[in-house]
């Protein structure tokens, strides 16, 4: 067929345009981390705490310690009200209720992620310097503001989840007398646990990507030890630094870096995601 | 033996041991009420301010401005992106899924696009001002923006796609090539007429992600407007000019422009979820 | 493990019982009395409300949403459709098997365990017993031993079958709910279920829900005909097979059903 011909060449040439672009942006990382590494070295840049890119130190171990503090404990917050909108959502609600339920929580996951950074400043940030007496900027606040982002995307992956579980094993357990609690607690989240998991890891790879909301409410100096002091992340760092190190200046590389390394965070979470979803009862 | 002569009784289910179910409810009303009240206050707060020149003249510094550019700024950019992301999408997510070229590959292409799709907004940002701005020279601007928006879409509508195109079953794709139909007929015939609905929908979803973008466009696209649109002047979309307003701005207003913007912002995404996914059931129905 | 079957005492007793799903009936004006440790085979032809009949019996029915009922339904001791029995305790009593075997996705023995641990019972001497004693009644165990720890997917479909029956029996229930047990089986693992129900038979009432008329001949002490929600004709299963009172039974046992 002509059309077959046509369509093959064009299929063929824009697989190969994706293939380019993303590699490319990949060796680019790769290339600039590689510049980087020659200079600096691989593990003390990410072991020091030391953060002076114009002189020429290079530590990136706030920011990673912060990326990770504060998504995990994002995750921690929002785990009880994701797990429970999502029983809300696929076991409780019944019907047109739990179609709009679900509506809802779709436009809750689209809300943009800037609108929780506003309302991080406006609520949390105030809340949190009311209760500790320190400026309310930090990594307290952050977690909170990112932890609610978090929710819905949460909640809409463990609720699908729940939804797979078969039937058929809600039928077998409430039909021995079990009652619903504990087919809940008991068939239902056990079954459904490896992808209550694949759902955190995405929440966690959400959290870990997310700037712009963490950025708002952090504080973004490197303001000493615990979660109520301003901090950074790897992202809102390559945010505020990114004008200060445009290419050409020596310090550039660094954020190739530092892009890397959270591609390479990216990428132990994909694959601990493809590891759990072969996950199965043998 | 005592029988009710009365009409039929509904049969309730009997409310045992269900506590755990009500804790679970009780504890998810309340997160959709922490939700709501991310919400709220933005409609308390702005709407006293959303009037017509609010939505059609150019910030001010001194307060008192509008964000009519901004929101042309990202119809235009958002627009834009998605008309050369999402048919750059759909071929990928065609190849992926119609031709057997990569069987064998899947797997790593599958992971390859979750790693890229899960790559911080911030990192294509990044590429795009080591590349575009600072070797090709593009100034900040609009087209930048665009460009950092189809590289931020492109990965994620090939995604969406691929899952839509693999809820088709394979028995149909058999069927139709059975009667001898070719490769991209099937395609054509079968494949993107039963994928339309889906497609519609799931692109609502990539719009209203596009339209909340920040990080990526404050470096590429910019913080400023000029008083006329043009494709290499700065760029600056809501979402930015929000994250502008209440990091950087020092408008004396800022409070209410701030909550005004975000609930310009939120009610776009709403509107482009609703119609998105109104469209989708009218192409569903069309088809029957 | 014998129970003294009262034979005057009927077990389940279903008087005027009707169903409604909204606005359609499924069954209306059911009246039918078994005594304990009989076989009731229940026939008729897709649709006619077998299964809800018989999730009735144990009150899953309530798990469909506008589902009404009306008349009576007592088993042993439980008013059914009353609005305050105790359902845990019902199902209990009354173990339900379902046409395709659903085994929990955990090990054989989590499995047979379940039912008893969800009543309580935590001494692991004791669930080993009890686990040993219903995979034996349910024929399994020779089959099974030493391989307890193993996830229940690894069984055939025929052994998963006799698995959700042991799981059933570990609960101790004095009635056995089975629909359609061997439809989705191959002939020899149909056959083996069916002999293990021919086995339990006296300790149990049973009421098997089957399509396979030489089945309920086999193992049957009473065969019930719906149609159409209606019970048409039920009695003694060699009365019934060979001389039916009713027209339409005997076309439906003859094939000539349309
Ligand atoms: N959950 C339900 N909601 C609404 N109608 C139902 C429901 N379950 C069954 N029905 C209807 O009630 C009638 C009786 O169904 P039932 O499942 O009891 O039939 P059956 O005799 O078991 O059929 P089969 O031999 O096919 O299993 C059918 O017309 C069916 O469509
Ligand atoms: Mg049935």
């Amino acid at each position: 067929m002509k059309i077959d011909k046509v369509m093959d060449r064009v299929t063929h040439t824009v697989f190969a345009l994706f293939l380019v672009v993303w590699l490319s942006v990949a060796g680019i990382i790769v290339w600039g981390t590689w510049r980087f590494i020659s200079h600096y070295g691989f593990l003390s840049p990410i072991l020091s705490s030391r953060w002076n890119p114009l002189a020429g130190q290079f530590g990136l171990w706030p920011f990673i310690l912060g990326s990770l503090t504060v998504t995990v404990l994002a995750v921690v917050i929002a785990f009880p009200g994701s797990l429970a909108l999502s029983v809300l959502g696929s076991r409780i609600l019944q019907g047109i209720w739990r179609r709009y339920f679900v509506r809802l929580l779709m436009v809750f996951v689209s809300v943009p992620s800037v609108l929780y950074g506003w309302w991080g400043l406006i609520v949390i940030v105030p809340w949190v310097r009311r209760l500790s007496g320190t400026s309310g900027y930090g990594m307290l606040s952050a977690s909170v503001v990112l932890g609610l982002m978090i929710l819905p995307t949460f909640s809409i992956l463990s609720l699908e989840a729940i939804r797979q579980v078969p039937e058929s094993y809600v039928e077998g357990s409430v039909g021995l007398g079990a009652t619903e609690d504990q087919t809940l607690w008991r068939i239902i989240l056990p079954a459904a646990r490896p992808r209550l998991v694949q759902a955190a890891l995405i929440a966690v790879a959400r959290g870990l990507g997310e700037t712009i909301a963490v950025q708002m409410v952090i504080g973004g100096q490197i303001g000493g030890p615990g979660l109520l002091h301003p901090a950074a992340t790897l992202t809102t760092q390559l945010l505020t630094d990114l004008p200060f190190l445009p290419p050409g200046v020596p310090g550039h590389d660094v954020l190739d870096f530092m892009a890397f390394d959270l591609m390479v965070l990216m990428t132990i979470i994909v694959w601990l995601q493809m590891r759990i979803g072969s996950w199965r009862y043998e | 033996m005592s029988k009710s002569d009365l009409s039929p009784k509904t049969l309730k289910p009997i409310a045992q041991g269900r506590s755990a179910h009500y804790v679970m409810a009780g504890i998810g009303v309340a997160a959709m009420l922490a939700l709501l009240s991310v919400v709220l206050p933005l409609a308390v707060q702005g709407l006293p301010r959303l009037n017509m020149d609010f939505l059609f003249k150019p910030p001010r510094e001194l307060g008192g401005g509008g964000i009519g550019p901004e929101i042309l700024n990202t119809l235009i950019m958002v627009g834009l992106s998605q008309c050369i992301s999402l048919p750059l999408a759909i071929i990928i997510a065609i190849y992926r899924v119609e031709y057997d070229h990569i069987r064998h590959l899947a797997r790593w292409f599958d992971q390859g696009l979750q790693i890229v799709l899960s790559l911080p907004t911030m990192v294509i940002g990044l590429i795009v001002v080591d590349v575009a701005i600072v070797r090709w020279h593009w100034p900040i601007s609009v087209e930048s923006g665009i460009l950092v928006l189809s590289l931020i879409n492109w990965p994620f509508a090939v995604f969406l796609t691929v899952q839509v195109l693999q809820r088709i079953p394979d028995e149909w794709r058999e069927a139709s090539r059975a009667l001898g139909a070719s490769r991209w007929q099937t395609i054509t015939r079968l494949i993107l007429p039963v994928a339309w609905a889906d497609i519609i929908e799931l692109t609502g979803l990539t719009v209203a992600r596009l339209m909340g973008e920040t990080a990526a466009l404050i470096y590429t696209a910019g913080l400023n407007v000029t008083s006329r649109f043009a494709f290499s002047a700065p760029g600056e979309t809501v979402a930015v000019h929000l994250w502008y307003i209440r990091t950087e701005g020092l408008m004396p207003d800022a409070d209410q422009v701030a909550a005004a913007t975000g609930l310009v912002l939120l009610l776009l995404v709403i509107a482009v979820l609703w119609v998105s996914q109104k469209f989708a059931e009218w192409v569903k129905n069309a088809n029957l | 493990m014998t129970r003294t079957s009262d034979e005057t005492t009927p077990d389940i007793e279903v008087h005027q019982l009707s169903v409604w799903y909204g606005q359609t009936p499924a069954l209306r004006n059911v009246n039918l009395n078994i005594s304990a440790g009989q076989i009731l085979a229940i026939i008729g032809p897709s649709g006619c409300g077998k299964s809800t009949f018989l999730r009735v019996l144990n009150r899953m029915i309530e798990r469909f949403s506008d589902v009404r009922v009306e008349g009576t339904v007592r088993v042993g001791s439980f008013n059914v459709l009353d609005d305050h029995v105790d359902v845990t305790q019902l199902r209990r009593a009354v173990g339900m098997v379902f046409q395709h075997p659903n085994p929990f996705p955990m090990t054989i023995f989590d499995n047979v365990a379940y039912g008893p641990r969800i009543f309580g019972m935590r001494s692991s001497t004791q669930l080993r017993k009890t686990v040993e004693d219903s995979l034996k009644q349910a024929a399994l165990w020779d089959e099974v031993r030493g391989k307890l720890r193993r996830g229940a997917g690894t069984l055939s479909g025929g052994q998963q079958q006799r698995l959700c029956i042991a799981r059933a029996l570990a609960v101790n229930p004095r009635v056995l709910l089975l629909d359609e047990p061997t439809a989705s089986l191959d002939p020899v693992s149909a056959a083996k279920i069916e002999e293990l129900i021919v086995q339990l038979k006296s300790q149990y009432t049973m009421v098997i829900v089957t399509h396979n008329l030489q089945q309920a001949a086999r193992v049957s002490d009473l065969v019930a005909f719906f149609e159409q929600g209606r019970l048409i004709e039920m009695g003694n299963t060699q009365e019934m097979f060979t001389a039916p009172r009713e027209k339409r039974t005997e076309e439906f046992l003859t094939g000539r059903f349309d």
